[in-house]
């Protein structure tokens, strides 16, 4: 099961795009997240978090020198 | 076990959660807990639409803080424990994204050196406080200043990229944020931006 994971976290990684990054920093690194009686209930996550600040940062590549989505 | 989409108030009571399904609202004093179905596995799938499900609850929320992907609950009574102690300061966030939403910009380049001026411990506190305020981004404030509402940094330690910075505005005020931005050049640093978003960033981090 984690192995699973942990390849579609792979997965989505490697072929994010720009707009995908976004989301992705938003939807897993913001937001309201309860702990004790909530838990983060989604293997992978840590994976994608260790690599989105690099991917981020390769982003800029991907984008016009100014611009936005 | 229940899956949560945002804490809001307002909230449509009509709104289709991310699978589909028929968002309900759990009430705890003045917040809405907007809930659907358990999180699905991760994949880019269900990211996007967790992502355009809370957009939807946004949109349509007087006041929303979207929740994070994965966050669930074992049942409703769990959920209104794990709230109860944090209702205080949901309501405060919740006041602070009222009628507004968010701008993303990522900063990319390199900081100039700063003089080395007074002892170690000045330069020391110095260091600490531009990397928390970046007052390099000065002519983009003074730019942006009728737009923003509220600021929040993060500073990366990657190679290029400096910071994220998130701004809430009022809603609708997206393009003028556009055009402000558009017309405003930083020395050294450039700026890629997207949004208008739910207020990701200004969601409080509750852990006990």
């Amino acid at each position: 099961m984690k192995k699973r994971a942990r390849s579609e976290a792979d997965e989505i990684i490697d072929r994010a795009d720009a707009s995908l990054l976004e989301i992705i920093d938003h939807v897993l690194n913001k937001g309201v997240m309860l702990q004790g009686e909530v838990i983060l209930g989604v293997a992978g996550v840590d994976l994608v978090y260790l690599r989105l600040n690099a991917l981020l940062c390769a982003a800029d590549r991907l984008l016009p020198r100014r611009g936005g989505s | 076990m229940i899956g949560l989409y945002a804490i809001a108030r307002g909230a449509p009571r009509e709104a289709v959660g991310a699978r589909g399904e028929r968002v309900r609202i759990v009430a705890r004093g003045e917040l809405e807990v907007v809930c659907g179905d358990p999180p699905p596995p991760l994949s880019e799938e269900a990211l996007r639409a967790h992502e355009a499900a809370v957009r939807r609850i946004a949109d349509l929320s007087q006041a929303c803080l979207p929740a994070r992907f994965g966050s669930c609950a074992a049942d409703e009574a769990a959920l209104s424990a794990a709230l109860a102690v944090r209702e205080a300061e949901l309501a405060e966030a919740l006041d602070q994204v009222a009628g507004r939403e968010q701008m993303t910009l990522r900063v990319h380049g390199n900081l100039p050196d700063e003089p080395a001026a007074g002892g170690p411990g000045t330069r020391y506190l110095e260091a600490r406080r531009r990397s928390r305020t970046l007052p390099e981004l000065g002519p983009l404030r003074a730019a942006l200043s009728g737009l923003i509402r509220a600021e929040r940094i993060e500073r990366h330690t990657e190679a290029d990229l400096l910071a994220s910075v998130y701004h809430l505005i009022d809603r609708g005020s997206a393009p003028a944020y556009r055009q402000a931005l558009e017309s405003t050049r930083l020395d050294g640093m450039h700026v890629t931006f997207s949004g208008p978003w739910p207020a990701w960033s200004f969601a409080p981090e509750l852990t006990p």
